[in-house]
């Protein structure tokens, strides 16, 4: 199994072949792909065009086709969630990092697809898009125990046409809220992980319920088709059909 | 298109706008017995976020299906702020094929408002009545997975800061290389 692996966008893209590892030629276009994303549309980056918006020195009406087109989708998507997703920071400031990193590796894929790769992972900081097999079998993701970073929660298989897995959580732990036993206190995911079949309705769809949570975690699954695993506040956990079985978990 | 759906993401309203999405299913031939009814259908047809929702959540293209007369682009935004003179009755829309199977709805509208919809009818592909339902239900672990020796090549996790990489358990696959 050949293997590459960069920085990019503030993490960490881990590349898989099945085979050998692609060409050289192949690796600077997947790797260019993220970088193009990375420098329109990273606040980190204060030369981005998204940050020169963000400071007030480019009207949103002036800047390129990419970037418009981007917050267009965005905002759709804002508005198929009812605002569980949002392109907007709290103070008000465009921000597209969570739809721009799965464009990426979305935009990465095709480089991949146009140059005949067939079996590969696509890891980026938490997201994997697959295609193929490893030699025959399905690709494999663990999804990370958000009790204890270091083990898993369970095995997902990337199969058929669900092809896209990601996973979204807040940093913070909540079992204050629990212990405080306040009945007013919403109980509220800490960490929800989404298998779609492509990797930008995964991204937000996982941003989207952890964001939404149990109270809107319903008419979001009845609306989008994925599969989805919920881990609450108290350490509850959920998951739809698709995934009650999967290794490591159990119905209960 | 595209800078027609920004201009209708800002000027729409939320509530609008969600039910724009509840109505997407039905697609743009709502049986409309007065005036106030295409204006619904325009909001419906140009919302670019129903042509997606009804392909089954699939990435939503701004390109919104070309409404079907010139004077669309202006009913959805005048679907922003609906009209003060609406009828009221309930509208039936036509039935669309979806992933759960066929889909028909009935609109109630009070006074040019939309007040409820429902689902008249929902069946699968063998014409069997079903509900819509992708529920989470509780699951429980059943065995502790370590990264290295779950058969994993991947690890989907948030990512809270720049160097999350560097603790994680992707990074220890990494380095083992396979």
């Amino acid at each position: 199994m050949g293997m590459h692996v960069f920085d990019t966008m503030g993490t960490t893209v881990s590349l898989r072949f099945a085979g050998a590892t692609a060409p050289a030629s192949v690796l600077d276009g997947v790797e260019g792909a993220f970088r193009a994303f990375d420098e329109r549309f990273s606040l980190y980056r204060t030369d981005s065009e998204i940050s020169r918006v963000a400071r007030g020195e480019l009207p949103l009406t002036r800047t390129g086709a990419e970037l418009r087109e981007a917050y267009a989708e965005a905002l759709d998507w804002s508005r198929s969630t009812d605002g569980a997703f949002t392109p907007h920071r709290p103070d008000g400031v465009i921000d597209l990092s969570g739809t721009v990193k799965a464009k990426a590796m979305e935009a990465a894929a095709r480089v991949l697809d146009s140059s005949g790769e067939a079996d590969w992972m696509l890891v980026a900081g938490g997201d994997i898009l697959t295609r193929g097999t490893l030699d025959g079998l399905p690709w494999r993701a663990g999804v990370v125990d958000p009790d204890d970073r270091g083990t898993l929660l369970c095995a997902v298989e990337l199969v058929g046409r669900r092809i896209a897995l990601a996973t979204s959580g807040t940093a913070e732990r909540g079992e204050h809220i629990w212990r405080t036993g306040d009945p007013r206190a919403p109980q509220r995911y800490r960490q929800v992980t989404v298998l779609a079949d492509d990797i930008v309705t995964a991204d937000v769809l996982a941003t989207a319920l952890v964001a939404g949570g149990p109270e809107h975690c319903p008419q979001l699954l009845n609306r989008f088709d994925i599969e989805a695993i919920t881990v609450d506040n108290a350490g509850n956990l959920t998951a739809t059909p698709g995934l009650q079985s999967t290794r490591g978990l159990t119905p209960a | 298109m595209r800078a027609r759906a920004l201009a209708l993401s800002i000027l729409s309203s939320a509530a609008v706008l969600t039910v724009g999405w509840q109505l997407g299913t039905q697609g743009q031939t709502s049986t409309a017995p007065d005036a106030a009814a295409p204006t619904t259908a325009d909001s419906v047809t140009s919302d670019p976020t129903a042509t997606a929702t009804s392909r089954g959540g699939s990435t939503p293209s701004a390109a919104a299906t070309p409404a079907p007369t010139p004077t669309a682009t202006n009913g959805s935004v005048s679907a922003a702020a609906p009209a003060s003179d609406g009828a009221s009755g309930t509208f039936t829309g036509t039935s669309v094929q979806t992933r759960f199977g066929a889909v028909q709805v009935q609109l109630t509208v009070a006074n040019g408002n939309i007040t409820d919809v429902t689902a008249l009818q929902l069946t699968d592909k063998d014409q069997r009545s079903v509900s819509i339902s992708n529920r989470a239900a509780p699951v429980l672990r059943k065995e502790v997975l370590a990264a290295q020796s779950a058969n994993v090549q991947g690890v989907s996790g948030a990512t809270y800061t720049s160097d999350a990489y560097l603790s994680s358990l992707q990074s220890a696959l990494d380095q083992a290389g396979h």
